[in-house]
Formats: C-alpha cells, structure tokens, sequence
C-alpha cells in the first residue's frame, strides 16, 4: 500500500511538471500579451499622458473625469442596449429558428444554417461597407425599396443622423451573428433524444408548446452559455461600428470601444484611454457575474 | 426524425418564412456579387437593377487602382504567423488541460475563460506602449503576437476538446513501454489530433484575416496594412466608382467564403466545440 501510495504521489508530481512544461508557451503568450496589458492598464489609469512624453501620476484624477463623463456612461449604457437587442434579435430568434430547421425543416435545415452563416464568416469590415450602400441617403438599397412601395416618406440617411444611426447599426448586428447562435442551437436542439418529442406529440402539444415547455428547459444550459456569449461579444463589439458609423454623428452610436478609441489615439489622451478599458472590464466582470447567477437561479426556480 | 407530414402546412409556412429571412440576411452579398458586374453609369441609373451587359471591368480596375496585392499578401503573412503560432501553442496546451490531472489546472482553466471574455481595446493602449519598447510597432510580428495571444484560449478549448476523447490506454500503454512524455505528445497525440488542429487553423485563419482592430492601432505604414484596413482606406479614396468599390470588398470577402465552401464542416465543428464549452 505504502509503495502505491507513493507511485500516486510521484505520478501526481510527474503530471504537475509535465502540464506546466506543456502550458508554458500558452502562459508566456497569455500571460504576456492579455493578462500583462490588463494589469498595465490599471496602472496606467492613475497617469496623464499624450503617448510619447513621460507619463504625469495624477492619482484619480482619471476616474473622478470617468464618473462624470456623460459620453463614457451613454457609450457603456449603449454597449447594454446592444446586448439586451441581441439576446432577443440573436439568441432568442436563433433559438426559435434552430428548432424550427431540426424539427419542422428537416434535411434541407443545412442548406439554411450554411446561408445563416455566411455574415458570420465575412469580415465585419466588408459587411459595414455594404450596410454602408444599404443604408447610403442618395441612392440607397433601403430607399430605393421604401420609395418602391410608396413609403419615400420614411427614406432618409439612416447613419447620417442622431435619431436613426445606432438602430440602424444594431440592426446590422442583429443580422451579421445571427448564424453563430443559430449554428450552436442547432447542436442542442439536435442533442435532444426524440422519445421527448414522441411524449409531447402523444400529449397533444403542438411545435409551440413543445419549443417552449419541453425544448428550451433541455436546451437551458446552451440558452445560459449563448446568453453569456452574447453579452461577452456586446461588450467587446467594434469594428462593425467603427466601419458603419465611427460612434456618430456627433457620438450618437458610439459605444465603449469607438469611444476609447478615439480618446487614444485621436485625442492620444493614453491614460484616460486606459482608464476607460479598465473600467469598462471591471463593470463587464461584475455585470458577467450577476448574470450569470441570475441565470442558474431562474433555472432552479424553473424546478427542473 | 419524425416530422407529422413532409408537407404539412405547418412546415410549408416555416419554409416560406425562413427562406424570406435567410434571403434578407444574405442579400447584401448577392446584391454585392451582381453589382460588381455593371458599370457605374448603370450602377447609377438604379441600385437594384441587373446588370445588363456583365463585365468583369470593375475587377481589374479595383485591383489596378488599390494596392488590394500588397494587402493580402500583408494579411495572408499576418494571418499565417498567428495562425501557427496560436495553433502549436494552444495543442500543447489543450493535450495538458486534457491528459494531467493537477489541481491547479482547474485554475488555469478559469484564467483561461476570463482571458477569453476580455475585449481586445482592452488591452491596446498597453500593447502600443510594450510594442514599441520592443521595436514591434509597425511591423508583422507585431500584429502576429497578441493577436495570436488573443485567440490562443479559444483555440487551446477546441483542441481539448479533442485530447479528452483520445482514450487514456494508449497513454498509458506508451508509458508502460517506457515513452518519454515528450514522445507521447510528439510521436502520439499529435499524429492523431492533425484533423483538429487543422479544424483549428481553419477558424484561427478566418479570424485572423478579418481581424481589424489590432492591424488598423499597430500598423501605420501603407505599405505593410492588412487587407481589411487597407479595404477601409481603399473605399474611402475611391468613392466614386461604386462597382469598383464593390469588387473590392468583393475580393476582401472571397477568401474566407471560399474556406468556408470547402471546410464547412471543420468549421461549425471547430464553432460549435470552442464556443459551448462545460
């Protein structure tokens, strides 16, 4: 018993030192170029700095600025509206559609989940180029179609103005990731045995009954890690909106990540830049948490 | 399966819906597809029309006028060093998650999620400081690492989740018979997970190619900007030949497409194994 003992313990030794040996290359680049940019930002959030002079402490300095920077909150509060449209434009429509290609579509499903996914699969900059035609005041897909059916009076620059610019690129949004979360509900979907439709058609439900009361809850953890997904990408969301609108006109669509941008390295005001991405993690981490709790709960709730 | 009647009408009406739907969503690529064939006076003339007389003009000028050569070539190095990187580093790192039991990997783990979450702006005021320390702003290498970093913990999750289905007797076979850990990994595991790996470099390419962020802070010179930047630019100089402007995001946007024709299946199995983990 002694000796066995003591070969678990020299194998548990040997695992230890050969993981680390084989995750090094993933620390040093990781740790490096993700984890160690983090902890710098931090820093650099108590300093002032253009970018090439020598960086001036100023203490909070930068967070008192944060707190009462009206476009940082409105920019941050957006990146929520973003989330909150996409959890209903996204995963609930992707939810709804993967359910209807396995079970209602049938074979054919695939040749829908390939088109779904081709915005997935284009860069967003090529897709913001031609939302950009879509969307252009003079001679615009979308206003050639409304003046078509004799609704001209609605045309108008849909990224060209205050009232219309972030709908129009939350639209685009809605349609460009669409696919991922269709693609991942179609895996769950399909994961779920048979026998449980069989059951439901036996009692008489209809599609309806049967997505809502017998699909989603089998679905749940994959509706909680989509849901999770969404938010992630809500928050980390850009180029789409760099290339649609730059976060205009006059800051109305600009989100987090346009607007850090521009106060780095248009304003080159490097440490309240930093400022803003830090503090923008720290409420992501905390906004992820309760979440993600909320989540769980509402599924013990649900009793199943 | 067991669908009530093949044509119920049920399914007729979600048929209907659907197709309407997915045409909505990939109607800015057809129309881009059949746009780039008319000739801007017809482009003019009316956005939603045919093209009468298809010619391929607008290519050759897009591609005569934009430096659309150097940028790809530009894209294609960035994408190739991080693709390998990002794929050697997150196999060995995915054969450890899968095959050693210590405890701390449960932490590792988590890090390894949270990095995942971390937005990439993030990180771009401190990566511009630490780049230009080590001479790498403006240069391949410069995009090559953190992007590479950036996608290695998605990566390294799609590899073990392959390495968890290698069945364990092997490993243990080749320990019995005196195999090195080194040569389990090498001689081993990583003849078998070439499929994955592959499956990996695939989605790893599509990121990378249509990465923009990271390219547009740390390059500056034109000459060495990858192809979605240099598209941007592109389409701001030229805005007036709207087809020619078409045919070069046309060209942006094949690439990938064409891998996705090809490997669909590596890659939803590579989207839907990195993306739904537990």
């Amino acid at each position: 018993m002694a000796s066995g003992a003591a070969a678990a313990s020299s194998a548990v030794r040997r695992d230890s030192r050969y993981a680390l040996l084989f995750l090094l290359p993933t620390l040093v680049l990781v740790v490096g170029f993700v984890a160690y940019p983090v902890v710098y930002s931090s820093v650099l959030s108590f300093y002032e700095w253009n970018g090439t002079a020598t960086p001036v402490f100023v203490g909070l300095d930068n967070f008192l600025r944060l707190a009462g920077d009206g476009f940082f909150w409105a920019a941050l509060a957006r990146n929520l509206a973003v989330a909150a449209s996409a959890i209903v434009l996204q995963v609930l429509l992707a939810l709804v559609i993967a359910y209807c290609l396995v079970r209602i579509v049938g074979r054919i499903g695939r040749l829908f989940l390939f088109l779904y996914l081709v915005p997935v699969i284009v860069s967003e900059i090529c897709i913001g180029l031609l939302w950009r035609f879509i969307y252009n005041p003079y001679f615009g897909l979308l206003n050639a179609a409304l003046k078509a059916v004799g609704l001209q009076s609605l045309a108008t620059g849909w990224l060209g103005q205050s009232s219309t610019a972030f709908a129009a690129v939350v639209a685009v949004m809605s349609f460009t990731y669409l696919g991922l979360y269709v693609l991942l509900f179609v895996a769950a979907v399909r994961n779920v045995p048979d026998s449980i439709y069989e059951a439901a058609a036996l009692d008489g439900a209809g599609h309806f009954r049967s997505l809502f009361s017998m699909t989603i809850p089998m679905v749940w953890d994959s509706v909680r890690a989509n849901v999770m997904l969404c938010i992630i990408g809500s928050l980390k969301t850009f180029s789409l909106v760099f290339v649609l609108t730059n976060g205009g006109p006059n800051h109305a669509s600009e989100v987090v990540s346009t607007y850090l941008y521009k106060i780095g390295f248009n304003a080159f005001e490097m440490g309240y830049a930093a400022t803003i991405g830090f503090a923008q993690m720290f409420l992501t981490a905390i906004g992820a948490w309760i979440v993600f709790r909320g989540l769980r709960s509402s599924k013990a709730g649900r009793g199943d | 399966m067991h669908l009530n009647s093949r044509w119920s009408i049920t399914r007729i009406g979600v048929l209907a819906f659907l197709s309407v739907h997915v045409l909505v969503v990939i109607f800015p690529f057809v129309w881009m597809a059949y746009s780039t064939l008319k000739t801007n006076k017809e482009f003019m003339r009316s956005v939603w029309s045919l093209p009468a007389t298809p010619s391929l003009d607008a290519f050759v000028q897009a591609w005569n006028t934009g430096a659309l050569g150097t940028y790809s070539l530009n894209s294609l190095i960035v994408m190739l060093g991080s693709t390998v990187l990002a794929v050697v580093v997150a196999t060995a790192g995915g054969y450890a998650l899968a095959v050693y039991r210590p405890r701390w990997l449960a932490g590792i783990e988590i890090g390894l999620m949270i990095a995942m979450a971390i937005p990439a702006y993030v990180a771009l005021v401190p990566l511009v400081v630490m780049l230009r320390a080590m001479n790498l702003l403006d240069t391949h290498l410069g995009v090559v690492l953190p992007t590479a970093a950036f996608n290695v913990p998605v990566t390294l999750f799609i590899m073990r989740a392959f390495f968890v289905t290698l069945p364990r007797d092997i490993i243990e076979a080749a320990r019995i018979d005196g195999c090195s850990e080194f040569a389990i990994f090498w001689r081993i595991a990583v003849p078998i997970a070439r499929p994955a790996m592959f499956t990996a470099a695939i989605v790893n390419m599509i990121w990378v190619w249509n990465d923009f962020l990271f390219p547009l802070v740390f390059i500056n010179s034109p000459a060495k900007k990858t192809l979605p930047v240099g598209l941007a630019d592109f389409v701001g100089e030229h805005i007036t030949n709207y087809p020619v402007m078409l045919a070069a995001i046309f060209l942006a946007a094949i690439a990938p497409l064409v891998l996705f024709v090809f490997f669909e299946r590596q890659i939803t199995t590579a989207l839907t194994g990195g993306a739904v983990k537990e």
